[in-house]
């Protein structure tokens, strides 16, 4: 569904974005990851035909943005960060608007995506009048008008009270249960893209520094919880032996590679230091971005 | 169809914003409150002598026409241009500035084609204001003299001195502000182009203002007089040519040609610039 090939985008001297590609398969919750002003934006700005590259090529539904940026965009549907509409309009009257940009809409059309998204009796109030979950409703809602296959969502969550965190999470799940969208993601909340993703990519300084599975980020190091009567002395023998590579928490280390727990506790036993536990533990999505921001500094 | 939702929904937004109306409001206040001038000032003495001494009945000519268009040239010169400038120069820098420009950008609509239909928006607004402007003079004029003939005097540089019966009259009001309308459209376009720079909407407005500003203000300057007919004030006069005798066409349509290209370079402008343009929150 979305395919961008060697892709950069420079702003004067700054480069925003360098050699980026990025491949999003049909029917994937697909997860853009990184801090602020690591391209980002950028990235699915040049996806919409709103920014245009330096150089690379874009294909969106199988149709180059640059060149054929109506066609590509025929079965796309966005949301940005804290969303904006025309405030002295009703949300219906905004629907009405904005789909007209697109193709004739039938009323049941935008009568079915208010009642979808939760909207119904509260469509025909002024927008000024919204509570932010209802703009993020409503922008939802003109994202479904023209029946996208494709959904890019920049910082959806953005703003949001954690029921409506909670809330947006589900609605996206729904949405790619129900109506088999692809999506692509682009957030700040690790937690959120851990439990909505199926393959993320991570952005630090207008480079791709990770692209794969949540499940191979999470196992991408080794951790391994080690309880013993002193971590500290353990560890530095450990590393003596260029058996461990990191360490953390006081109960944490990371196994170089070809090192095994059982080799481990042979060392501790070695060295006659009280072991009482070791068991491997998954880390979350937030300890490897994190480790990755650290390494790509 | 799509053509015409979208036109009309750029309408509803261009009208539905309260801003949109204070250059109507501003010259109903503008209007009544010159009429009231009029009312209790001795402003007839002087028409008056000028009637006379061309052997006119004063009577005949201090009427509802001659009143609404001596009431026309202040708004005209610095209402009209203020209000055009403020509308043009929001239409594309306020949705940009505000966010819902990328809105729209995500949907499959063509820059131009969306620019195209904004400016067709401001072009009706513009033609609307001078519609109101004009018929507003007359109908609150009325409210206050007769309907009788009609006397022009317009001094240097178009120098204009006519009189005429109040049909005739009514013709070439209505007329001139036909020729008003493309002037507003102008101003209108101008400050639609600096709209779509990446700029602040009063920006555009101010930039739009200003270059008609700077063309008054060179225009006045006497060595600058020869190149007069460069000048974008020369040819938004034509307007008041109209009421001339005999009207002098050749010199109209010149104007109107060229106001019309000028019109179509401001737009072909805006739009390269809008096209090349990074649109970003």
């Amino acid at each position: 569904m979305i395919e961008l090939r060697q892709i950069c985008k420079t702003f004067g001297k700054l480069c925003a974005v360098t050699d980026l590609d990025l491949c999003v398969p049909k029917g994937e919750i697909f997860g853009l990851l990184g801090h602020n002003g690591a391209g980002k934006s950028t990235a699915i700005g040049m996806m919409l035909g709103q920014v245009w590259p330096t150089r690379g090529e874009i294909r969106i539904c199988g149709h180059d943005v640059t060149r054929d940026r109506q066609k590509a965009l025929q079965s796309v549907g966005a949301i940005f960060e804290s969303p904006v509409f025309y405030d002295y309009f009703s949300g219906w009257r905004n629907l009405e608007i904005l789909c007209h940009y697109s193709a004739p809409t039938p009323k049941a059309r935008i009568a079915e995506v208010i009642e979808w998204v939760g909207l119904s009796g509260r469509e025909k109030h002024k927008v000024r009048t919204y509570s932010h979950g209802m703009r993020a409703r409503l922008a939802l809602a003109q994202a479904l008008l023209p029946k996208p296959e494709l959904l890019i969502l920049d910082e959806p969550s953005d703003g949001l009270d954690p029921e409506g965190i909670h809330e947006m999470r589900e609605t996206i799940l729904r949405l790619h249960r129900e109506l088999g969208l692809t999506i692509l993601l682009s957030s700040h909340l690790l937690n959120e893209v851990e439990q909505l993703c199926t393959r993320i990519a991570v952005m630090n300084k207008g480079k791709k520094v990770f692209e794969g599975k949540v499940s191979e980020a999470k196992q991408s190091k080794n951790w391994v919880r080690l309880r013993v009567g002193d971590f500290a002395e353990a560890v530095k023998c450990l590393r003596e032996l260029k058996m461990v590579e990191e360490a953390r928490e006081g109960q944490f280390i990371t196994l170089s590679e070809g090192v095994t727990n059982d080799q481990i506790v042979k060392k501790v036993v070695e060295q006659g230091m009280p072991l009482f536990e070791i068991v491997g533990v998954e880390q979350t999505l937030e300890d490897f971005y994190l480790s990755l921001m650290k390494g790509s500094r | 169809m799509m053509f015409y939702l979208q036109l009309r929904n750029e309408l509803l937004k261009l009208f539905g914003k309260k801003r949109t109306y204070i250059g109507f409001g501003t010259f109903l206040i503008a209007q009544n409150a010159m009429l009231l001038a009029f009312h209790f000032s001795n402003w007839e003495r002087g028409v008056s002598r000028l009637l006379e001494g061309n052997g006119y009945l004063t009577a005949n000519y201090i009427s509802a026409l001659s009143v609404a268009l001596i009431m026309l040239f202040p708004q005209i010169l610095f209402l009209m241009p203020l209000y055009a400038c403020l509308v043009g120069g929001d239409m594309v820098a306020k949705e940009a500035e505000d966010g819902t420009l990328r809105m729209i950008l995500s949907r499959p609509i063509s820059r131009v084609r969306l620019l195209f239909i904004k400016w067709c928006a401001g072009i009706i607004f513009s033609i609307l204001l001078v519609v109101v402007l004009g018929g507003m003079a007359l109908l609150f004029a009325r409210m206050w003299f007769p309907w009788k003939g009609m006397f022009v005097f317009i001094p240097e540089p178009e120098r204009v001195f006519n009189v005429m019966s109040a049909a005739q009259g009514l013709k070439i009001y209505s007329l001139s502000h036909l020729f008003l309308g493309i002037n507003a459209a102008t101003m209108t376009t101008l400050a639609f182009m600096f709209s779509c720079f990446n700029m602040k909407p009063a920006a555009a407005t101010v930039l739009g203002f200003s270059v008609l500003l700077l063309n008054l203000v060179m225009e006045n300057i006497p060595f600058l007089q020869d190149y007069r007919e460069y000048m974008l004030l020369y040819h938004f006069r034509a307007w008041v040519t109209v009421y001339g005798q005999p009207i002098p066409w050749s010199r109209i349509l010149e104007s109107l040609s060229i106001l019309g290209a000028v019109n179509v370079t401001f737009f072909i402008i805006g739009c390269t610039v809008f096209q090349l343009r990074d649109i970003k929150s």
